[in-house]
């Protein structure tokens, strides 16, 4: 770990992007520090790095939306001062975003024009444009359609080609592989390949590094707000790499010997739940989990994932069917009986749904246990004992924080995650529904959570895990059944499946010859 | 309690930035409109006489009041703009229940009072009602019942009213003076015959259970996380539903009390020259107070005292009764522009504490790095 | 607990400023405040008259300019130091009881009190301050020997514009736009309804009243009372009579757009009123609060003041109708007859 992966760019070329001793200052924390990134032109250059490791902020800087303190941008060898986006577009420079910007009940040509209005106008100038760029990058973008009725992975290619009708020559991607199923990355990098072809530049942000090393023709790498490597993808394998990322070595969930036994602790029976449509939104369910066993749901994003973890926690009621805990029936019981009955919950977005973040660490861990000890002495909050618990859950689970009195929103969201965790742990469920647990933490925090819930299930409990990460899943799961269209597609061993079948099954490729 | 100099200090800069940027305006104003500066500010930094300090308690008395029932809905994202509906039917209800004498003295004034409560919150409830089982906003249906209640009142006034000879105020029936609650008297403290209203007790009394409920119990938990974040409410086991409910009924109890000092501590009636508009200005009591229960107090005197400045100003200084009402609007926004600067600041600051705590816990490593 | 904490700080140091600027600063406030008062030639101890007046004060072109008219007449005449304040919207009870309070502190011993609402406020403080003199308007309800009550007979002056207007509309169809609902402005409506019936009872008469109290900005919405004039020129009224002070502007406004009769209130609005809206003005009711004020102020001044009710009717003058423009020289004979039937007490105007 040394200046010599630094590799020098041999090309005389001036590079595409070059930034030298770049330095970004928040209150309190230093985000970025001495950073340093040379961008050859008409490359595929991946920037990796874990979650927390001051990619964004980079990425920020480079189009424009904060200034550094310190260093400075080059662009095509010419320094530059980009105060705004709009400079960043005109100095070609665009940005793909990890969220979708798009207005669903607009057709792709609206959602393209808008905002660029003047430079083709809204009219058949400006469809002939988007259908021109559509076939030189082989976008396959259809300008006339509705966005509400496109998948994930043409979102994205609209994306891609809002940037590159604004006239863009080098792209950034923000982790564009993290909504997408394998087969959809594989058509990405088949597009990425096609822009470097054209000439294009494309800044590539991930932590997944076997996709890096597939597609990536250089890599830096950025650890604790700086770089720390620039290697060639050529010469180094993911293991070396995410060595470089971590700064120690990669932890990997691996799941011991079964503990799984007979006793069935949740079951759902039949649950179906309508959509606004004529769809439903979940499609006769049935599922059994036992104690001692995760059972882990893949899917591509949106496909009844979200419904049935609110269905099983009481925030929706299920049209049909039945949802039993330990052979008792609690369809239809409030979110407040189903918690006290034992059904501890780690929500997707814990933001929007595990935490008041204006809220001091103490009273979030009464969140969601406001009926249970040692939180409550009949009507009355027992503070002080709630506090005592909560210093407990931050040791215990090394939630790192300089007080229980700072508000939640104040820590990052590795520390955020495991207070959920080790609130919904400390109250021993019955069956533990985590959705997403990982998503967003650092590799750190990360490795914890698996550990966590890996206990959890030696302890005997009942894990209801629903995970993007595919090797989370399989890492996790003793169990693994692939939901689409809100239907139960397959069930699958995670000891023996791989990637592909999952990827089959989550797209609905495996019956298409049926 | 370990003492933090920065977070007092925030919490000091708050109300000196306002009077600062309050100061500031009020005088550019001032020199625009040609009035004189100093005597304004004269008027504004003279100590209340101690009539003017029975006025002012009063005043805040009732405000408070106001600015709690107000605060109910406010600790849950609910805007309860009918406040001001809710303390004119409920206080025309008790004027009409007391001034028929059905039960004697005290009794009469303690059912009376539970009558206007339960008018209040029966007002505030169909707001409450309409928004859970029909998604009707509780801004537009309060705006609403607060036309209904003024139309309401106004119609059935005519038929309570009782004609006083040579007077052209209409009334319900005067209080008994065993109906009447007695004042306080603070002659051992200043020299003033006027009287503090007894309901002033009330006040403190609400005051203290508003405070006791949202910090101490479980309902006040839940209906603090509902505001603070109803999707993490929901995915708690609070039913929001219920909550909105019993929040509306309880803001409307609460307003049902307004009108309490006043019915039985001055006028004994409720009349055609009613105080009105108290519901708003306890908005805003409740706003610069922040829904705490002690910086509403600290809020209703201070805005007690503005409003009683509006005579000062006018006598004393000169200055016409438009301008003064437009200088009280300055203070109140300067107070919550710092408030909110203020607010933003500490967020910052502990946000960045919190990093630089725990990067000096990780300092070891990051050496390692610069390597 | 720290946010308790913090909030009581927070107050303490509000208080410490407030408090420490207010020790510093010279309470001297009346002696830097401008003199509102209008210089005379007199010799003599000028007399020092505090006016409370109503919501919206002086220059609402109403009620309250009304009562200044008299309070500047008599300053003419005699030289009246002046000390003016108007009241709030929704002010508390004890503000209008305070206002009287400082006016007395300030010196200014000769107190008008604009408007019933100061009913209350004035028996306090005039059995506080036995030797000041009150004046209230709209008000007999007080008994003193130093408050004299002004009141105003404002249905029968109502009557005789109720007549005109009867007498004028060829839709035989009038209209009464009120301020306020009020038992005051009630009265004006039952004069003018008397007056209508008694030219001739087949005449419609629509009735409006822009707000119920307490909200009292009835008295100064041209938007509401213009609204509310249009709706009744639309349904074929020809002449609307308002008793709605600053807000029936709106119905002067309405009736120039629909090319109609609209009858003024108060002082002669066809004197007063903007310009371009004066050619539609039939006649006023006027009231003669000015004459009020000024009988106090006299009264005052030449040591003639007795506490007690100055009713001020037809015979005294103290309403009637203004016949600027000469729009009902033609019917004055008759609005004559009517006004001498109702001081002879042929005819008894209502109340209500």
């Amino acid at each position: 770990m040394s200046a010599a992966l630094f590799a020098q760019p041999t090309s005389l070329e001036p590079l595409a992007v070059e930034l030298t001793g770049i330095t970004k200052r928040f209150p309190g924390v230093v985000a970025n520090r001495d950073i340093s990134l040379q961008v050859r032109k008409g490359t595929i250059h991946a920037i990796v790095g874990e979650n927390g490791a001051g990619k964004s902020t980079l990425m920020k800087i480079l189009y424009g939306v904060q200034a550094p303190d310190e260093g400075t941008i080059a662009i095509n060898g010419a320094p530059v001062h980009l105060k705004s986006p709009t400079e960043a577009i005109r100095a070609g420079i665009g940005m793909v975003f990890q969220h979708f910007m798009l207005a669903d009940n607009f057709t792709v040509l609206e959602n393209v024009v808008l905002g660029a209005e003047k430079l083709y106008g809204i009219g058949d100038a400006a469809r002939a444009q988007i259908r021109k760029i559509s076939d030189d990058y082989g976008l396959r973008v259809e300008p006339d359609d509705l966005v509400a009725d496109l998948g994930v992975g043409d979102r994205q290619r609209i994306e891609i080609l809002k940037v590159l009708y604004r006239g863009a020559k080098i792209l950034i991607l923000d982790e564009p592989t993290a909504v997408l199923v394998p087969q959809e990355v594989t058509e990405l990098f088949s597009n990425l390949r096609d822009l470097k072809a054209e000439g294009l530049t494309v800044i590539f942000i991930s932590h997944k590094l076997d996709e890096v090393l597939s597609v990536a023709d250089d890599i830096t790498v950025i650890r604790r707000g700086t770089t720390v490597a620039a290697v060639d993808p050529k010469k180094v394998t993911a293991r070396q790499l995410a060595e470089l990322m971590v700064g120690s070595e990669l932890p990997s969930p691996q799941t011991e010997e079964s503990t799984v036994t007979d006793e069935v602790r949740l079951e759902l029976r039949g649950v179906s739940l309508a959509g606004h449509g004529q769809a439903k939104v979940l499609d006769n369910i049935d599922l059994v989990i036992h104690a001692g066993e995760i059972l882990g749901i893949a899917g591509v994003e949106g496909n009844g994932q979200a419904e049935l973890v609110e269905t099983v926690i009481g925030m929706r009621r299920p049209d049909a069917g039945q949802v039993l805990l330990e052979g008792s029936e609690i369809t239809g019981a409030g979110v407040r009986e189903i918690r006290q009955a034992g059904v501890g919950y780690i929500p997707e977005d814990r933001h929007r749904h595990g935490l008041l973040l204006e809220a001091p660490l103490w009273e979030n861990m009464i969140l969601g246990h406001q009926t249970e000890a040692p939180n409550v002495k009949g009507p009355l909050i027992d503070a002080k004992a709630a506090k005592a618990d909560t210093e407990q859950v931050v040791t215990k689970f090394d939630v790192r924080t300089p007080s229980i009195l700072v508000t939640a929103g104040s820590l990052s969201g590795g520390n955020q995650q495991k207070l959920i965790v080790g609130r919904e742990m400390s109250h021993k469920p019955r069956v533990l529904i985590a959705a997403h647990p990982t998503r967003g933490v650092d590799v750190g925090a990360q490795a914890a959570i698996w550990d966590l819930i890996k206990a959890a299930r030696r302890e005997g409990m009942a894990v209801l895990l629903i995970s993007a990460d595919l090797e989370e899943l399989v890492g996790l799961s003793d169990t693994i059944v692939v939901i689409l269209r809100g239907k139960l597609s397959g069930q699958f061993d995670p000891d023996v499946v791989t990637r592909e079948q999952l990827g089959a099954a989550m797209t609905g490729a495996d019956q298409e010859d049926e | 309690m370990k003492v933090d100099f920065r977070r007092l200090g925030l919490g000091v800069a708050a109300p000196v930035l306002a009077i600062v940027v309050a100061l500031v305006l009020t005088t550019l104003i001032l020199l625009v409109a040609g009035d004189p500066v100093l005597a304004v500010w004269q008027v504004l930094f003279k100590v209340p006489l101690p009539r003017q300090i029975v006025a002012i308690v009063n005043e805040a008395t009732v405000l408070y009041l106001s600015a709690v029932a107000v605060a109910i809905g406010f600790k849950m994202n609910l805007f309860n703009i009918g406040v001001d509906g809710q303390y004119r039917i409920a206080s025309f209800a008790a004027a009409v229940f007391a001034g028929a004498h059905f039960l004697p003295g005290w009794l009469n004034i303690i059912v009376a009072i539970l009558v206007s409560m339960l008018t209040g919150a029966v007002w505030a409830l169909i707001a409450g009602v309409l928004k859970v089982t029909r998604g009707v906003s509780e801004v537009i249906s309060t705006i609403m019942l607060n036309y209904i209640a003024t139309y309401l009142v106004a119609f059935m006034l005519r038929g309570a009213a009782v004609k006083v000879e040579g007077s052209n105020a209409t009334s319900t029936q005067i209080l008994a003076e065993d109906s009447r609650v007695p004042g306080i008297s603070i002659s051992w403290l200043a020299n003033t015959s006027n009287k503090v209203y007894g309901l002033v007790l009330l006040a403190i009394l609400i005051g203290f259970l508003y405070w006791f409920v949202l910090a101490k119990t479980r309902f006040g938990f839940d209906l603090r996380a509902t505001g603070q974040s109803e999707s993490a409410a929901v995915a708690s086991g609070v039913n929001v539903k219920r909550m909105i409910v019993t929040s509306m009924v309880l803001s409307g109890a609460a307003a049902g009390l307004i009108g309490m000092p006043l019915l039985f501590g001055q006028d004994y009636a409720y009349g055609d020259t009613v105080q009105a508009g108290l519901g708003f200005a306890g908005m805003s009591v409740a706003l610069l107070g922040r829904n705490h229960p002690i910086g509403m107090a600290v809020s209703a005197l201070l805005w007690g005292y503005l409003n009683q400045l509006s005579n000062g100003l006018q006598i004393g200084a000169g200055v016409s009764d438009r301008l003064v009402l437009i200088i009280q609007g300055i203070i109140v926004l300067s107070v919550v522009v710092a408030y909110e600067v203020v607010r933003r600041a500490r967020q910052r600051l502990e946000q960045g504490r919190v990093a630089r705590e725990l990067a000096m816990q990780a300092a070891p490593a990051t050496k390692e790095v610069a390597a | 607990m720290q946010k308790v904490i913090k909030t009581i700080i927070a107050a303490g140091a509000a208080a410490m400023m407030l408090t420490a600027c207010s020790s510093g600063a010279t309470p001297s406030a009346t002696s830097a405040a401008p003199s509102a008062s209008t210089s005379a030639s007199s010799e003599a101890p000028k007399i020092k008259v505090g006016m409370a007046y109503d919501v919206g004060g002086r220059g609402d072109q109403s009620f309250n300019d009304s009562a200044a008219a008299g309070l500047d007449k008599a300053a003419k005449e005699f030289g009246v130091d002046i000390k003016e304040s108007a009241a709030t919207n929704g002010e508390a009870a004890s503000a209008r009881e305070e206002r009287l309070n400082q006016l007395i502190d300030a010196g200014y011993t000769n107190i008008v009190a604009v408007g019933f609402a100061y009913a209350e406020s004035v028996k306090k403080v005039a059995a506080a301050n036995p030797d000041v003199k009150f004046a209230i308007v709209d008000d007999s309800s007080i008994t003193a020997d130093n408050v004299m009550n002004l009141t105003f007979a404002a249905n029968q002056g109502s009557f005789l514009v109720g007549a005109a207007a009867a007498l004028t509309s060829k839709t035989k169809h009038v209209g009464f736009v009120g301020g306020v609902e009020t038992d005051l402005i009630k009265s004006f409506e039952a004069g003018f309804d008397a007056g209508v019936k008694a030219v001739d009872p087949s005449i419609k008469i629509d009735s409006k009243y822009l707000t119920q109290p307490p909200d009292f900005s009835g008295f100064g919405d041209v938007a509401k009372g213009k609204a509310a004039a249009e709706g009744m020129y639309q349904s074929g009224a020809d002449v609307v009579y308002h008793a709605a002070g600053g807000s029936g502007g709106g119905v002067f406004t309405a009736a120039k757009a629909a090319g109609k009769w609209a009858i003024g209130v108060d002082s002669d609005q066809a004197l007063t009123a903007p310009e371009d809206v004066r050619s539609v003005i039939l006649t006023s009711m006027i009231k003669r609060v000015d004459v009020g004020v000024y009988t106090f102020i006299k009264s005052v001044h030449d040591g003639s003041f007795k506490g007690g009710t100055t009713l001020f009717d037809l015979k005294a003058d103290g309403v009637g109708y203004s016949t600027t423009g000469g729009h009902v020289d033609a019917i004055k004979d008759k609005l004559e007859a009517f006004k001498a039937d109702i001081i002879s007490g042929k005819i008894t105007v209502p109340e209500k």
